[in-house]
């Protein structure tokens, strides 16, 4: 057993959620293994796939029209994630990014909003934000349109290839 | 290689770096500069006249949903105009989902232009029934046709090689997998052999003076593979049409504002009537042909018709006209190809 997770079990917590309490907490600890960190990358990537799947249309609450996300957004392209908190014109204030998506979901897709402390809010930034990765966080206006990050798999994101076509962990598309 | 274009890249060649912004002006076709004298010098009169593009209604099966108003927009704006196109060119996406009902109802409101129209499909119109409903609708979809001295061309683009037998997925599965612009799953599409064949044959007999319009989905060059931004065999097609003095490529799928030029052909994309894509992460050769960023609070911001004024020498006048305002000043009065 290693010392980190003879320090996590002491504690009485397990899991990956104990790794990322134990990261932000004020607890001394050995740095985390390479298991542990795999661990809290998959967790991640349990988030972004959920999110992947609700940008491109899964959860029918979202919208009334058909429309999706990603109708406008592929790659989450101009979703701007990194420019928030900023200034909306439709608000008349300076609001979040969870509230910018509430306000694509409510009008040009007609759907219910969602809860911005929901696991499902969490997962469309989890998706939004990692394929904006690298990218300078710049809040305040955005008049200039941008895009995501050149994605290094078929989905953007390491996970369990389809099986079909080009869809796997190896195909590295063209950027050009 | 052309007169037009061999002087276009001597000229490139000398002007260096410190003439990029009048180059740029020059080869898009602002100014009349020297790229104009040349093709004037080379003769090949044809009847001016006008001919309009609109693309990529995506309709819903919802009743009165909002993509339908927008496509009758479209309609309407083009059958005001003055003067009046001769024809109307779609260029795919009519149906978002590829049932018949949406392809119905796209036909019905297309069916109110006071010009004739030619259609060629789109992957949202394809892969419910492999293009079944759209010919039965709108016919053939490889096809040419000649109007006023020039030769007009339209190929399907979005042929992709079998990725559903094998998997076993249903027809509303595979229309679904191709709904998704960046889908991982089908890889770059393109017209395929037979319709390479087709085009070689139609050209033959064609000489080098003819003006020829080609009109596809998706663009004749490698902009955004992964979001299908390319025709994979447009080498191919260029290839066939390297003989002619000057090709223009129109084209839609991409949603937006968008000029290009490689060797004898120039590239313009269509506005849609539905919703306009954020440009991909691409350096432009062409950055100031890029529209406005649509405000999403503006339903309508980013979309619109285009219009094209062909004069007795194949110059093409591209005017779009967005139903709001989202042309920089570069583009408020029409670029010349
Ligand atoms: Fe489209
Ligand atoms: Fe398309």
């Amino acid at each position: 057993m290693t010392t980190s997770t003879a320090i996590r079990r002491a504690v009485g917590i397990g899991g990956v959620a104990a790794a990322a309490i134990v990261a932000s907490g004020v607890f001394a600890r050995a740095p985390f293994t390479e298991e542990e960190l795999a661990q809290q990358m998959d967790a991640l990537y349990e988030s972004v796939q959920l999110g992947y799947d609700m940008w491109h249309g899964t959860k029918p609450s979202m919208a009334t029209n058909g429309l999706a996300c990603g109708n406008c957004h592929p790659d989450t392209a101009a979703s701007n994630p990194q420019t928030f908190p900023k200034y909306m014109t439709m608000y008349g204030k300076v609001v979040q990014w969870p509230e910018m998506v509430n306000w694509c979901i409510e009008n040009p897709q007609l759907g219910e909003r969602i809860d911005p402390a929901s696991d499902d809010m969490t997962a469309l930034a989890a998706y939004a934000m990692y394929l904006h990765r690298g990218i300078p966080i710049q809040p305040g206006l955005a008049s200039q349109q941008t895009s995501g990050v050149v994605v290094e798999h078929g989905t953007g994101f390491k996970r369990e290839p389809t099986g079909l076509g080009v869809d796997s962990r190896d195909h590295t598309p063209t950027p050009n | 290689m052309s007169e037009v274009n061999k002087s276009r890249r001597d000229f490139l060649a000398f002007s260096g770096r410190a003439g990029m912004a009048t180059l740029v002006a020059q080869a898009v076709g602002i100014n009349l500069g020297i790229v104009d004298v040349v093709r004037a010098e080379s003769g090949g009169k044809l009847d001016p006249f006008r001919f309009a593009i609109i693309s990529d209604a995506h309709l819903y099966s919802m009743d009165n949903h909002k993509f339908d108003q927008q496509l009758i927009d479209a309609v309407n704006k083009v059958n005001a105009m003055s003067p009046k196109p001769d024809f109307v060119l779609f260029g795919g996406d009519v149906a978002q989902n590829g049932t018949e009902d949406q392809l119905v109802k796209g036909k019905e409101i297309l069916s109110k232009l006071e010009m004739p129209m030619h259609i060629i499909p789109g992957e949202h119109d394809w892969y419910l029934d492999m293009g079944d409903a759209w010919r039965g609708l709108f016919g053939d979809e490889t096809w040419s046709f000649n109007h006023k001295g020039v030769h007009f061309i339209g190929l399907n683009s979005i042929l992709v090689r079998d990725f559903w037998t094998e998997a076993g997925l249903s027809p509303k599965e595979r229309m679904t997998v191709m709904e998704m612009l960046e889908s991982p799953i089908p890889g770059p599409w393109g017209v395929h052999e037979q319709q390479l064949e087709w085009l070689a044959n139609d050209v033959k007999d064609l000489g080098p003076g003819t003006p020829i319009v080609i009109f596809t989905h998706s663009p004749l060059w490698d902009y955004y593979p992964r979001w299908n931004f390319q025709t994979s065999d447009a080498p191919e097609i260029r290839e066939i049409l390297s003989k002619f003095d000057n090709v223009m490529s129109y084209h839609g799928h991409v949603h937006q504002t968008l000029y290009n030029r490689i060797g004898n052909m120039s590239s313009v994309a269509a506005m849609s009537t539905s919703w306009p894509w954020p440009y991909p992460p691409v350096e432009l050769a062409f950055p100031e042909t890029r529209m406005n960023r649509a405000d999403p609070s503006i339903a309508t911001d980013g979309q619109g018709v285009q219009i094209i004024d062909l004069n007795n020498e194949f110059q093409g006048l591209v005017q779009y006209k967005p139903f709001e305002d989202s042309l920089t000043p570069f583009m408020q009065d029409g670029f010349t190809v």
